[in-house]
């Protein structure tokens, strides 16, 4: 069974336009799927209904074939689900280890360490950090919090070619070795094609293209 | 990690909001906690003047229609003939439960010019009797609670005061005293022109206050305060004239002045004054007098703490507003993480009164230094006496103070987060990106 599916699902501002036209798709553990298609298209809008950010106008959101409106979305946000955004959203009073541990009663620094900040730059203040570090201190709250799926919004887009590659990477791991269902919504086709599945969301309507484990795959290092 | 150690963070890593924060709470807070100390001290003000001035009944002859008139060579005579107060009357009343003293004065209730003494003298020399002008004196049963006594325009400078017990005795001015080198213990002899007689009186005090009255001179000698002093009821029933059956009127001081009306059932129904002609009242104005100003003052510094509750919920709520409004993005990361709202509005009011805590403890020592002259300020706007409060900051003051300020930092955060919180967790972050 799928982690996650979308059933029928629609969505319009105000009645009026429909960014998603009755969109359906089931969601794997252990693959990393990539949400393309043009600005304003509804890439983020799927990812917040996801994420139980919002609700469809229409049809059903299921996590583990059960709607997630049945728990309640902030259920769904604190369990089931990990955000990982553009522009880092950490709280910028906070230690990487504090941000770390807003989602888990785990010691954050064993985390931390294993996506590359050292004991010292977990203590500093996170805008001490560079952007890199700050996405990394993203990702480990994301990975602290036992989430199944990881929805990350254009997580490389702030980010220089070199850390987005090492970015890119850290989250197939986390889809291909820690058995997460990763969702990234992106601009960029590079990054697409890193993706064992790729959703492209063109005039509200979601067509899936699964990517064979081809070279080009196996390509995007540094 | 919870709210509360959020909001600790929080606390101790944006020092300047802190610091801002604290002094606007630290301001809010020593303005409430000056107002509801003096409050107090008016409140504790009030009680004292309850105690020290009592309730007090007042029990005088009814004169409707009790007045025989009667035709002489001088022209119409009118004479009291109703009932009086007797000493049975006096005896019942002191027996009530509640009443704890009584008193009796009669100014000018007795006359007598000097035999062996002389007056200060007036304009005129009236000298109607062998041995000149006659003066006044109030015969008094307890010379101490005299009016002028009890307001102080009189003192007591030597020997002692007139009690109900004693008999043929006097207390006379200083100036008086002085005028004819008289002293306690001395005798003074009277011509009662009334009884037409020599009185002799022992002078048991000597009081001042009459200075600077006297030397304006008047038209007679009993129009100088000097000359006029007090007897005992005795000297006066003895001395009238005519038979006098007992006193025209008497006060009636009650224990505890919350309890007068019941006093005053109790002494209205007493059998000896049923059917009588005599009229009882309760005496307020003594005690009206020296509230109202403090009535006044209790009324504004009430209307000055609502207004201070009003003004600090509003400029807080403004406040954390401005802040709760700039951390969206804040809010947008937790919700999207799942904490709840009720959690990050708690992380926003342990934030707000953590800083509070520390401000109302500081206003502890900043409302001590400004209750002084706040009182001072407040008592000099609805007095013009010489009034004061003692303003004292206590640690009855902190408990309302924390109870107020509490609920008002718990209606701001709600106000200032409900902005923030009307939002879908989505569009807060679609805003914040």
């Amino acid at each position: 069974m799928s982690i996650m599916e979308i059933k029928g699902v629609r969505y319009s501002y105000d009645n009026k336009r429909n960014v998603l036209k009755g969109v359906s798709a089931e969601l794997d553990a252990g693959k990393m799927y990539t949400i393309l298609g043009p600005s304003g298209c509804g890439k983020t809008t799927l990812l917040s209904l996801l994420g139980g950010l919002d609700s469809p106008s229409d049809g059903q959101v299921l996590f583990q074939g059960e709607d997630i409106e049945k728990k309640g979305l902030a259920y769904h946000r604190k369990n089931n689900v990990a955000f990982i955004f553009q522009s880092y959203n950490l709280i910028d009073y906070m230690t990487p280890a504090e941000n770390v541990a807003l989602t888990s009663k785990l010691p954050p620094l064993p985390i931390l360490e294993r996506l590359g900040l050292t004991r010292e730059e977990a203590k500093r203040n996170v805008l001490k950090l560079s952007g890199g570090q700050q996405q990394r201190v993203a990702i480990a709250r994301a990975l602290a919090s036992d989430a199944s799926v990881i929805l990350a919004d254009e997580p490389t887009g702030n980010l220089d070619e070199d850390t987005a590659v090492e970015i890119t990477n850290i989250l197939k791991e986390c889809a291909h070795q820690m058995n997460k269902c990763v969702i990234i919504v992106t601009h960029s086709n590079e990054l697409a094609k890193q993706a064992d599945v790729i959703l492209k969301l063109r005039k509200g309507e979601l067509q899936i293209t699964d990517i064979p484990d081809t070279d080009m795959r196996k390509g995007w290092k540094r | 990690m919870n709210f509360v150690n959020r909001a600790f963070l929080y606390c101790i890593r944006q020092k300047v909001k802190t610091l801002i924060l604290f002094l606007v709470l630290a301001i809010i807070s020593t303005f409430l906690l000056t107002g509801l100390a003096i409050r107090d001290a008016s409140e504790g003000a009030t009680e004292d003047v309850q105690t020290a001035i009592g309730g007090k009944l007042f029990l005088e002859i009814d004169p409707t229609n009790q007045y025989d008139s009667s035709q002489d060579g001088y022209g119409m005579t009118y004479t009291y003939n109703g009932d009086y107060i007797t000493a049975e009357i006096l005896d019942a009343i002191s027996k009530v439960d509640g009443v704890v003293d009584y008193n009796s004065d009669n100014p000018r209730g007795f006359w007598g010019a000097g035999v062996d003494f002389e007056y200060l003298p007036a304009a005129f020399n009236l000298s109607y009797t062998p041995y000149g002008e006659s003066s006044a004196y109030t015969a008094a049963l307890s010379s101490e609670k005299s009016s002028d006594f009890e307001s102080g325009k009189y003192s007591l400078v030597d020997g002692r005061h007139i009690t109900p017990e004693d008999k043929y005795v006097v207390m006379i001015s200083k100036e008086l005293a002085d005028y004819n080198k008289l002293s306690v213990g001395d005798s003074m002899t009277m011509y009662c022109l009334d009884s037409d007689s020599n009185v002799k009186l022992e002078i048991v005090g000597i009081f001042d206050g009459t200075e600077g009255t006297s030397g304006n001179g008047g038209f007679s000698v009993s129009d100088i305060p000097a000359n006029c002093g007090y007897v005992d009821y005795t000297t006066m029933f003895e001395n009238f004239g005519r038979k006098i059956d007992g006193y025209t009127q008497i006060d009636i001081y009650v224990e505890d002045p919350v309890s007068i009306q019941n006093v005053y059932d109790k002494v209205k129904n007493l059998p000896e004054l049923r059917g009588k002609s005599l009229k009882l009242s309760i005496d307020t104005d003594e005690y009206e007098v020296v509230q109202a100003p403090l009535e006044t003052l209790r009324s504004l510094v009430n209307t000055i703490i609502v207004i201070i509750v009003v003004v600090s919920s509003l400029v807080l709520t403004l406040l954390l507003t401005l802040w709760i409004r700039g951390r969206k993005k804040e809010i947008g990361v937790y919700l999207s993480i799942g904490k709840s709202k009720t959690g990050i509005i708690g992380q926003f009011f342990v934030e707000t009164v953590t800083v509070a805590i520390a401000a109302f403890a500081a206003s502890v020592f900043f409302g001590g230094l400004i209750a002084g002259k706040a009182s001072e300020f407040l008592v000099s706007r609805v007095t013009t006496g010489a009034a004061t409060l003692n303003v004292e900051i206590s640690a009855a003051n902190l408990l309302p103070l924390y109870l107020i300020g509490i609920a008002i930092i718990a209606a701001s955060v709600v106000l200032a987060s409900w902005t923030a919180f009307r939002l879908k967790p989505r569009d807060i972050l679609s805003k914040m990106s």
